[in-house]
Order: C-alpha cells, then structure tokens, then sequence
C-alpha cells in the first residue's frame, strides 16, 4: 500500500472540508481524486503531505505513519501544486535543480537527474529561460519538472492542468501516463472527468469532503441506473410522438428542444433501435444521431443530484 | 543542503530588479538630493572674516597701537583672521557701508567710534573687538598714570595675555554639522530597507504564504535550515548593498564619517541584521497579502526615518525631550544615532548602549520569527 487514509476529518471553524475521508492508493496505482471546486481535494492532499493540521484520522505512507518530519518518508514523494510554484528569479534549470537539490544532495547526480527531467518535460529547449518567458503551458511543464525530477516513487498532482491549453493538457496526460509506467504510484486531483477518465484506474468522487463514490469508471458507470443517452436530430415531431417515446421500455426521460430529441436510457442493448423504428413508426423524419455511454458526469449527477461542474 | 538554499537564494534575491532598486539605487539618489539640497547649510555654518573699513585720516595715523591691534587681528597667521581691512577716505568708507560692501567702518576722532547699517553677529563681534581694545588701552593709561615703574616689569605684555582658568574638554572630536545626520539617517534607512528581503524570505519557505513555500515544506529539508540559510542571503545580500551605500557617502559625497570605520561597519552590520529579521518578524505574523505587508514595511520605515529626524533634525531633538523612550525603540534612531556618537563623541558609551539595544531588538525579531517559524502544519494554506 502507497497511501492509507482512515477517517480523515478537517474542520475551519464550523465548515467541514474534510469528513470521515477515507483512500487507498495501491501500488502502480493512478487514482484520481474527482469532485467539484471546493469538495475537499487539495485539503485532502495538504493533510496528507503534513502541510494541514487535521483534526481526526491517520495517514500512512509506505506502510509508515506520515508527519512533518518524517524525511525518510517525503524523499519518495513528489509532488506539483495546483499553483505554479517555482521562482521567478531563476531559470528553468536553476529552478528544477533548486527543488530537486532539496531531495538529492549530490551534485553530479542531481545534475543528470535535471537534464532528464527537463528533457521529459520537454524544455530541453528553455533551460536558461526565465519563467515569465514562458507560455502558460510551459510553465506548468517546468512545475511539473520541479516536482518529479528526483524520481520519487509517488507523485501528486493536484490540479496540473488548470488554465492549459488543449494541446498543453494532453502533454501532460501523456507524461503522467509516462511515469506511471516508469514506476510511479500517481494521485491526480481534477475537476475535469475526461481527463480523470482518460488516465486514472481508479476513481474516488468527492463532494463536501466525502467519498461519495470510489471504483473503477466502468465499475461506476455500473452503479447508477443511466445507461446510455440517444441524441437525435428530428423534425417536427408531435407530443404524441414524444409520449410514446417515453413510454417506451427502458426509457427514463425523453426532451424535445426545438431541434434535438435528447433520450436517457437505462442499461440495454437495443435503446436506439427502438427509439428510432418508433420514430420510423411514426413518419418521423431524423437526421444525425449519436448514442453515448454514461459519463461520470452522470454518476455524479445521479448520486447529488446537480452536475460536477455546478 | 544550506549551501545549495543559501546559493539559490542569494541569486534569487541578486535578480530582484525591483527590491535592489530600494534597497541600493533609492538611498543613492536619496544621498545625491541631500548633497544638493544640505551643501549650503554646511556652507553657511563656516566662519568668514568680516569685511571692514577704516578711516585712514590723521588720528588713525597718530595711533600707531590701535593700528597694531587691527593688524593682529587682520593677518592670516594661524590660517584664520577675524576682519578684512580696507582703509579709505571717510567718504569711501560711507559708500562702501552704503552699498553693502562692509559690515561697518571704523573711524578715529576724539576716540575709536564704530558705524555700522545693521545689527547682527557680524557688527556684534566688531563691537566687542573695539570695546575690548578700548578697555585694555584705558587699563594701561591708568597703570601709566599711576604706577609707571610696573610698566617697566612686564605688564603689558601680562595684560595683553588672554590666560583662560577654565579648561575646554572637547566632547567631539569633530566639528559639529548638521548636515551628517541627515545622510546617517539614510544610511539607517538603508538598514531598514533589509526587512524587503526578510519578507520575500519568509514568502519562499513559509507553506500558508507562497506555493514555493509549500513545495519547500513538503520536501525532505529541515524548515529552520532553510530558514537560516535563507536569512544568511538576505544578510549577505543587504550588507553588501549597505557597503557600498556607505563608501559611495564617503567617497562620492564626501560625508563624514569620523576615523572609526570599523565601528560603523559593524553598526551597519547590526544595523542590517535588525532590518532583516524586522521583514521576516512582519511577515511571519501577518496573514495579510504581499502587497499589504510591504505597505506595511515601507509606511513604518519612513515613520522610523521621520521620527529619527530624516526629513526634519529637529523631530530627533522634540523626541529626545518628550518621548525619549521612543528614540530607544526606534531602530533607525538607533543606527542614525550610533553613526553619530561615533562622529561627535570621543568616547564610546553612547554608542555602545544604541548597539545593545538594536541588537537586543535583532534578537527578539529574529525570536519571534523562529517561534513562529518552527511550527510545522498550518492551519489553513
């Protein structure tokens, strides 16, 4: 086990960030940590790397009880705050050589170590740029290399891709991908689920402090009754029509929106067949369509009742 | 590990464009406006032989003691002389007073009679040379008159003594000048100005006041060695601007100093510890954002400067003779204070007691900041 957390509780005066939380990160393991702003992730994070003061719970990591002072411990983590946290003053690798020098006192090594993590980053190009000569991009690269260059065997990642752009984002996915399969045991905090989706293999949903789902994507998509939603281009169709839809087996709702027919389903294999030879049936004229499995969205909005993005 | 910390971190406080402008460039151009605006002050508090005129008519002439006193005290003998003696005609010497070229002019008639247009120091000090001239002259007419042999046993060489029975112990070895103070108060300002890098400091290794600070604190370092090698660049970085702050009033402005420098370098010294551990004292206790903290700094430096007198040498004065207390307390008083007492007094003591109590306040500081410091979960990030 890489990480145990057990009834984990963080209070600010009457607010609970954190309640009875509880996670385990196995070893080789991505765990995403998925939840809307303010669920509870990054006090998670904090209290598990002894920066917060929790008020009840216990932390292990590698097996051993975590605290400020628990060097040993902290020599294997790596971690790259939602904040970009590096120095102004510094290059890009004057940076990564001052933090990684914090973990690997001997030179010759830290200075392969750097290049290496540069070069992983892709900065290989950058190194006596200053930070603010950096696109938002980049700079969150270099804080991602500030973070993993002394190989730790954990890495946490709290938010790394906020304000990134899309090509930026999948860099980065695709390096974290990268070092999990160099070894590395990875905790990734989002609120985006596609990317929890794309990179974890396994998910904890956060909402007000607690762990209100964990598993699996597919092993969460099984747990709410939504299976697929058909979405359908049609023209004209009548409330008749529409009544006859919803009444169709296996159908939760059906909405009309002037263009679109949006259809939720529960879990079967023929939803859209049967929604379109009704609509057949009917002398119903459709155009494009799209069926699309449930997303953890949905989970998230099934077991709430409001949308992960609220 | 403290190599490497306090490496980075003096390169890191080296490159800080903004916070080297106050620290180095500010007090600079601050000194260069003091020269400009106090060279005149000095100017006015030396001394200039008074110019004279007197009426070189037959009495004058006829005076040939008078005319032997006024050379006395006309002729540069010791480098300095007390009047610039012109002789004219009456009539020039009325237009020379009239148009402003002589303090007053001297003329012999039935007596030594003085004309002057003004009243001021200047007409002052002629008139006690001409009165004092006229008592020792009355003194040896009457001595003539009465006792002639005594004449013949030196009295008028006894009389023409000036013996003092008070001895002068000089206080200072220096000439006092009021200008200095304001370039010491600078210079303490300077001091000060060290508690920008205490507070940036703090902001790299604090976890609940930078990302930095959190990063620092999540990796394997011990938080009061990188503390101690963080406030180590501070100082070095600070001492080195103050040096140079300091040899650029001695040799670029010409201020003095006195001729124990090795005490001022360590007032500075003392000086700059104190400006440093008052920036991370600042910042470790407030939770207030960068911006309101450096308004912080800033606003109560230039109070310190104000009170200490640097904008006003009379606010220094005020304060020693109502609120002396307060001038113990303020640190810019202290050093501007400690430069002072080196300047003017021969002794020691005061400067001592202002070292002590500025290093006293370093220490409590520095205390406090520890204390805080050396907790190691926050609260809240």
């Amino acid at each position: 086990m890489v990480i145990k957390v057990e009834n984990l509780v963080k209070r600010y005066g009457d607010l609970i960030a954190l309640d009875h939380f509880n996670m385990e990160l196995h070893e080789g393991e991505v765990l995403g940590l998925l939840g809307p702003n303010g669920s509870g992730k990054t006090t998670a994070i904090n209290c598990i790397l002894s920066l917060l003061k929790y008020d009840k719970g216990n932390i292990e990591i590698f097996g051993k009880p975590m605290s400020p002072d628990a060097y040993d411990i902290k020599r294997d983590i790596g971690i790259i705050m939602q904040n970009v946290a590096v120095f102004e003053e510094l290059t890009v690798y004057e940076n990564t050589d001052y933090f990684c020098g914090l973990y690997v006192t001997d030179k010759k090594k830290r200075r392969a170590l750097v290049d290496e993590a540069i070069e992983f980053v892709g900065l290989k190009d950058f190194k006596k740029f200053y930070p603010k000569k950096l696109s938002g991009g980049l700079l969150r690269r270099l804080n991602i290399a500030c973070g993993i260059a002394h190989k730790p065997k954990l890495i946490i990642l709290d938010e790394p891709t906020v304000a990134v752009d899309p090509q930026s984002r999948n860099n980065i996915l695709e390096g974290i991908l990268r070092l999990n399969k160099e070894g590395a045991s990875i905790v990734y905090t989002s609120h985006y689920m596609e990317e929890v989706e794309q990179i974890c293999s396994r998910i904890i949903i956060m909402d007000k402090g607690k762990t209100i789902a964990a598993g699996t994507k597919d092993e969460l998509k099984s747990m709410i009754k939504a299976g697929e939603k058909v979405t359908v281009k049609v023209y004209q169709p009548n409330e008749g029509v529409l009544t006859g839809i919803r009444s169709l087996n296996n159908v939760i709702s059906a909405e009309f929106d002037g263009e679109m027919l949006v259809v939720k389903c529960g879990k079967g294999s023929h939803n859209l067949m049967m929604i379109l030879e009704h609509l057949k049936a009917n002398d119903i004229r459709f155009g494009k369509v799209y069926s699309e499995p449930p997303t953890l969205n949905d989970v998230f909005l099934e077991i709430t009742g409001k949308e992960l993005r609220d | 590990m403290f190599a490497h910390i306090y490496l980075y971190r003096l390169k890191c406080i080296v490159r800080d464009k903004q916070v080297v402008f106050w620290t180095l460039l500010f007090p600079i151009l601050l000194a260069v406006l003091f020269e400009m605006a106090f060279s005149n002050i000095t100017k006015g508090e030396v001394f200039k032989e008074i110019k004279i005129a007197v009426v070189d008519n037959e009495a004058f002439r006829k005076d040939i003691h008078f005319q032997e006193a006024l050379k006395a005290v006309s002729t540069e003998a010791d480098g300095s002389r007390l009047f610039d003696i012109r002789y004219a005609s009456k009539e020039d010497c009325i237009n020379l007073l009239k148009d402003g070229e002589i303090e007053g002019y001297i003329y012999c008639e039935n007596g030594i009679h003085l004309e002057i247009k003004n009243n001021g120091l200047n007409e002052t000090i002629i008139k006690s040379f001409l009165d004092d001239y006229q008592q020792t002259a009355a003194t040896l007419q009457t001595v003539m008159a009465q006792n002639p042999e005594a004449m013949q046993k030196g009295l008028i060489d006894e009389i023409a003594k000036r013996k003092d029975y008070l001895k002068e112990v000089a206080a200072s070895h220096s000439e006092p000048d009021t200008a200095v103070h304001y370039f010491y108060t600078l210079l303490a300002m300077a001091c000060m100005y060290g508690s920008f890098w205490g507070l940036k400091e703090i902001y790299a290794i604090q976890g609940n006041q930078s990302a930095q600070g959190a990063r620092v604190c999540a990796a394997p370092t011990q938080k009061m060695r990188a503390f101690a090698a963080s406030l180590l660049a501070a100082v070095t970085a600070q001492a080195a601007i103050i040096l140079i702050v300091l040899l650029f009033l001695i040799f670029a402005l010409g201020v003095d100093f006195g001729n124990r420098l090795a005490y001022v370098v360590l007032t500075c010294l003392v000086g700059t510890v104190a400006g440093v551990t008052y920036g991370t004292f600042i910042s470790i206790l407030s939770h207030k954002s960068e911006g309101i903290k450096v308004g912080t700094l800033i606003g109560t430096t230039m109070l310190f400067s104000f009170l200490a007198g640097m904008m006003y040498d009379g606010m220094k004065l005020i304060i020693n003779n109502n609120i002396p207390i307060l001038g113990y307390l303020n640190p810019v008083n202290l050093i501007a204070d400690s430069f002072y007492a080196l300047y003017f007094y021969s002794g020691t003591t005061h400067y001592s007691l202002n070292l002590m109590i500025l290093a006293a306040m370093a220490v409590v500081f520095g205390l406090i900041t520890f204390l805080v410091l050396r907790r190691q979960k926050y609260a809240s990030l």
